[in-house]
């Protein structure tokens, strides 16, 4: 377990000495927050312009309060505008997320064969099984950064900008750190057979969110679109923890299957 | 027991849809002792590289078993007794050398309390406090060489495998290498070296294979690599008819003043002359045995195969 955890630790020092990384990861919480920016200075907008519309035509009225059904309506304007503004973070922060698993996974040992530097460490006492599980679990803890710093963004923004959490977004972060690890986990077994920008490819595109019953491929393809907690948050949803739960087993079988197919081409993989 | 052992150990590379297949190695047998330092010589393409990989378990023989320390190479266990230098030093340029000297000692297993000092002492070892601190990425060639060497060195192993270890030295470094060679012969370490540097391995090294297309040529001591080799004759009034027969064989021939030297390049040359001699009666005056150089043992097995 020990050099594992070395491996693992030698895989986040690299992943955050990696420029193109870290560039992505700050693009995409750039974007995530700009995203979030832009629909909550709409929802402002549009409730401040709604309330002035009402004001006017009730002191045309000569009425002096705002009825019941307006003031349900603009809540119901300011909680959908507030939907909006959530999903919009959450999906921005998704894909962006997604787009960082596929890039560390799918290189984590493929750049290691390719610039020669995993002949030095395999030349030590570590187990072809060792190291496989150890970049993997490298790449697990930035994707866990990752996922923190994006709850932390949107907590931090939520409070700042006076917007209430929807029920759904609370395991956003959860949910979306499952499916970019199962999405990590394929694309670190298809970099074994092939080059890693195509093994991203393959593995983003092989999510069953693109096929539907009767399609036999979405029976034998992973199920990333079952993570997605896009329409949930929208709608305002509910998301049980029965659900979460089930979901997390699923993802946790998917990766253990992955990673023992990954373990076993790896150990006959030619490293030179 | 042996530190390497391999048994009719081969690679063989094949094309896309096994059209075509190369041999990198064929049936290799080697055995090199406890405490020997042994050079594998070969051109480029001999399958030295190959030979080290498959010892390092990098790659899989297609046929064959190696063995380090009598144990299955693919036992990740025995690495705790080998040192590696690969030809092309690749580091992990994040680090800075005293931290990645530090990675690979936890992974050789080296106790915390020790490695410290133990990285403090290889880094003075090699010549390289100095550039303890400095980022791996920006070190020179030489100095990447020499922090290759040091986190070969990191654990004291019984064995050393150097794939070209100074390929990329200017002459200076390749003096300060064969200096520490020689220390690690002195200390009884097991040494592997793999070179195209022929003086420097005949310097260090107790025994040499010689491998050419994936096969191994020859294998032995220097001694005992040139008694099979050149040998020169000396005759004294030899026939016409003999002297015709001489300059019929490979052997070169040379008269002065009634004295004929004959120079064999190697044994089947010799016992053809010496036969040729005594079916005529012809005496020999004396017969010395040429030492040759690793380069001209090198040559001819070269020459040889090729038929150059």
């Amino acid at each position: 377990m020990k050099t594992i955890l070395l491996i693992a630790a030698d895989g986040i020092r690299e992943l955050i000495h990696q420029r193109l990384l870290v560039g992505l990861m700050l693009a995409s919480l750039a974007l995530t927050i700009a995203f979030s920016v832009f629909l909550n200075s709409t929802r402002k907008y549009v409730t401040e312009s709604f309330s002035e519309d009402r004001t006017a035509s009730e002191s045309y009225k000569g009425n002096e309060t705002v009825s019941e059904t307006d003031r349900r309506k603009v809540r119901e304007q300011m909680e959908s505008a507030s939907s909006a503004f959530q999903a919009g973070f959450y999906g921005v922060a998704s894909f962006g997320g997604s787009i960082v698993a596929l890039f560390i996974f799918s290189t984590a040992v493929a750049s290691e064969i390719r610039k020669g530097t995993i002949r030095l460490t395999l030349s030590k006492p570590v187990s072809r099984t060792q190291f496989l599980l150890g970049k993997y679990l490298g790449g697990v803890a930035v994707m866990a950064g990752y996922a923190l710093i994006a709850s932390m963004a949107i907590v931090a923004f939520a409070q700042t900008q006076d917007v209430d959490l929807n029920p759904a977004i609370k395991w956003s972060p959860w949910l979306m750190f499952c499916e970019q690890l199962m999405l990590g986990s394929l694309a670190l077994l298809l970099s074994l057979f092939m080059h890693p920008i195509i093994a991203s490819v393959l593995a983003f595109f092989a999510g069953n969110g693109f096929y539907s019953p009767p399609n036999p491929l979405y029976f034998v393809l992973p199920s990333y679109s079952d993570f997605g907690v896009f329409f949930d948050v929208l709608l305002g949803t509910l998301v049980d923890w029965q659900h979460v739960a089930f979901l997390s087993l699923y993802a946790f079988d998917f990766v253990t299957i992955m990673l023992l197919l990954a373990i076993w081409r790896f150990r006959t993989k030619e490293l030179v | 027991m042996p530190a390497i052992r391999t048994e009719n150990l081969s690679k063989t590379y094949r094309t896309a849809f096994g059209k075509n297949e190369t041999s990198a190695v064929e049936m290799l047998n080697l055995e090199v002792k406890e405490g020997e330092v042994f050079g594998l010589l070969g051109p480029n393409g001999a399958g030295k590289t190959t030979t080290i990989h498959l010892l390092l378990n990098l790659i899989r023989p297609t046929r064959g078993v190696a063995f380090l320390f009598d144990r299955p190479v693919s036992e990740t266990d025995v690495h705790r007794r080998l040192g590696y230098l690969p030809e092309s030093v690749n580091l992990h340029t994040y680090y800075r050398g005293r931290a990645l000297l530090n990675f690979y000692a936890a992974l050789c297993g080296v106790p915390t309390e020790q490695r410290e000092s133990r990285v403090t002492a290889v880094l003075k070892l090699l010549d390289l406090e100095d550039a303890a601190e400095r980022q791996v990425s920006k070190y020179s060639k030489g100095m990447a060489q020499r922090i290759g060497v040091a986190q070969a060195m990191l654990h004291d192993p019984d064995l050393l495998i150097l794939d070209e270890p100074t390929a990329s030295l200017d002459p200076v470094g390749r003096n300060q290498f064969r200096e520490f060679l020689l220390e690690l012969k002195r200390r009884g370490k097991t040494v592997l070296i793999s070179s195209h540097i022929l003086s420097e391995v005949e310097s260090v090294c107790d025994r040499v294979a010689i491998l050419e297309n994936g096969v191994l040529k020859r294998i032995g001591t220097l001694q005992e690599l040139s008694a099979g080799g050149s040998a020169r004759l000396v005759v004294k009034d030899v026939p016409g008819s003999v002297m015709e027969a001489l300059a019929a064989t490979p052997a070169e021939v040379t008269w002065l003043q009634g004295q004929v030297t004959i120079r064999c390049q190697d044994d089947s040359v010799r016992q053809t002359i010496e036969l040729l001699l005594r079916e005529h009666n012809v005496e020999i005056l004396s017969i010395e045995s040429e030492t040759q150089s690793l380069d001209e043992i090198f040559f001819s097995t070269i020459k040889r195969e090729t038929g150059s």
